[in-house]
């Protein structure tokens, strides 16, 4: 019998774990540890290593060193143990086109070893959960993006897991089912269970995650809650100016070099301690910003990973 | 003991997945595989009998029938494990979320294995009714010899095609493995003539799995029984089964597994 979980009790913990695909290292000693009710989101820009540690957890990817282990198991001993205890939610929905909505959850609610009388309970109360119920007897072809992606997530919840893992849970949704998702999150986590997720959009991370970890080149390159990470690695106020006045803002800028200014796209970003500051910026200098905000997870993203001053590689 | 009985368990419900997949096409699904000898019987069985002497004294249409539920069996096999897995694996991406479930590559195979078995089984079945509807089976108690036998003939031949879809770079050469491999068993395997005089040919049978399931298949539907015979083609088609099967799983599990 699994054991419970408790409050607290580290659900996931990666101790320097590497993978290598051939030459090429995706992970490069990877720390991380999920306790029991937390939601942990991983940001990183793509080919960090996020989804590839995401199938270390599983046991698709086997990991080539270092120490893993979820609930206790060793997902490349004993996989089983760990997925009987977890819920997925993958980057592609990998539903069954030629089946109908329930014909395909019935299927996979034989997977993961509900009996039939406890199955079809389950899935009608995670359809209409899920505002799927008309849906039901609709082949999967027939279905929306955003309808898709909340059959994966009905699927993901049917064995009622301890622990969710999303990975991009909302890429490519329209803002309405995004905050749909964002919602069952949260009641999925008012049970107490635990979600660990990867996503590109900062503003999802800073909604759900009780902590951020940030991911470069396969290593964890900063993590903590989403407003202490910002008060520590970029605190203050980011005002966003037109590229063109960047020579009005430079001899400005040079006088303050405990500012931070850097280049983004065509425009200058000049991060400062208030926004008194910023608005004194403005003053001297004559330009008016484009945007005046507090600095976010995106401020700490860019800086982290480096991507503020370069384009994506 | 336990471990062997959870991966049955688990392998099952992919058997299950399968099937609830072909029961939807279920016409469209077995009339290929009905027509196709029928079609067969008519033109090379009956068309030709004629012009043919008598083969171990019957007639060419008499040899021909057993060979006819073999060869279901071979091409059910075949391209439910090559085209058919392929898609499953590569394209509709159903193991992927199939492994984030307690099933792991092992209960995969497992349970395309079982499917195989029963598909395999119900065309050979089917297509025995046929052949004796035509009077070509010598007993009617033999009919229930020949899903038992389309079953298990299935499974090397099935292995092959997981095989092919584990090496394969792309869909298309699939057409390489069926020119190469699967077209020279099915013509060179005993179904058209009798072996047995050819040296070579006869010993290159030996390592065709196909061969044995349709020396099997021919001594049922003739009443033609050899303890001996029936022992070592029994042991031939398991023999193949244990060891493609084996390399189809390590083969399998490199490509879902990184």
């Amino acid at each position: 019998m699994p054991s419970a979980t408790n409050p607290g009790d580290v659900i996931v913990r990666a101790r320097g774990v590497t993978k290598s695909f051939g030459g090429f290292a995706a992970l490069r000693g990877l720390d991380l540890e999920v306790r029991a009710g937390d939601c942990v989101g991983l940001l990183g820009p793509n080919g960090a290593g996020k989804s590839t540690f995401i199938g270390c957890l599983f046991g698709v990817v086997l990991r080539t060193g270092g120490e893993l282990g979820i609930f206790g198991h060793d997902p490349a001993v004993n996989p089983r143990a760990i997925k009987r205890r977890l819920g997925v939610v993958p980057q592609e929905n990998a539903l069954d086109e030629g089946l109908t909505v329930e014909e395909n959850m019935r299927v996979y609610a034989r997977f993961v070893g509900l009996e039939k009388n406890a199955a079809e309970a389950r899935l009608s109360e995670l359809l209409a959960h899920m505002s799927l119920e008309h849906k039901r007897k609709d082949p999967i072809k027939t279905l929306s993006g955003g309808m898709k992606r909340r059959l994966t997530f009905v699927r993901a919840l049917l064995s009622d897991p301890e622990l969710l893992i999303l990975d991009e849970p909302t890429t490519g949704l329209d803002p309405a089912v995004r905050h749909q998702l964002w919602d069952k999150v949260h009641a999925f986590r008012q049970a107490g269970r635990t979600v660990l997720l990867t996503t590109h959009y900062m503003h999802e991370a800073e909604v759900l995650c009780d902590r951020i970890v940030i991911m470069d080149k396969g290593a964890v390159v900063g993590s903590g809650p989403p407003r202490g990470l910002i008060e520590r690695e970029t605190p203050g106020f980011v005002g966003i100016f037109p590229g063109d006045a960047s020579d009005r803002l430079r001899p400005l800028l040079e006088a303050r070099p405990d500012w931070n200014a850097f280049a983004q796209g065509r425009n200058t970003c000049v991060r400062a301690p208030s926004l008194d500051d910023l608005m004194a910026l403005q003053h001297q200098s004559g330009v008016t910003a484009l945007q005046l905000r507090p600095a976010n997870l995106e401020d700490v993203y860019l800086k982290l990973t480096g991507r503020g001053m370069e384009d994506d590689e | 003991m336990n471990e062997t009985l959870d991966s049955l368990r688990l392998a099952w419900p992919v058997a299950l997945r399968n099937w609830t997949v072909f029961r939807k096409d279920f016409l469209a699904n077995i009339s290929p595989t009905l027509a196709d000898p029928a079609l067969m019987m008519t033109a090379l069985g009956m068309g030709l009998s004629p012009y043919i002497g008598q083969i171990g004294g019957m007639s060419y249409a008499h040899y021909l029938a057993p060979g006819m539920i073999a060869t279901t069996s071979l091409f059910t096999a075949f391209f439910e494990c090559s085209y058919g897995f392929y898609v499953r694996m590569s394209f509709e991406n159903i193991f992927k979320a199939m492994l984030t479930t307690p099933i792991g590559v092992a209960e995969i195979v497992l349970g395309e294995f079982i499917w195989l078995f029963i598909r395999a089984s119900l065309m050979a079945g089917c297509v025995g009714l046929v052949l004796a509807g035509m009077g070509m089976v010598a007993n009617p108690w033999v009919l229930p010899l020949f899903p038992l036998l389309g079953g298990l003939l299935a499974l090397p031949c099935g292995a092959i095609g997981l095989i092919a879809s584990a090496q394969v770079a792309n869909i298309n050469q699939f057409q390489t493995v069926y020119s190469f491999l699967i077209a020279p068993i099915f013509y060179l395997s005993g179904v058209f003539f009798p072996l047995g005089d050819r040296p070579v040919l006869d010993a290159i049978t030996q390592i065709s799995p196909f061969h044995h399931g349709v020396r099997l298949l021919q001594m049922a539907a003739w009443g033609t029984w050899n303890p001996g015979e029936i022992l070592y083609h029994v042991a031939a088609l398991l023999a193949f089964t244990g060891g493609l099967g084996y390399i189809a799983y390590r083969r399998i599990r490199l490509k879902l597994i990184s």
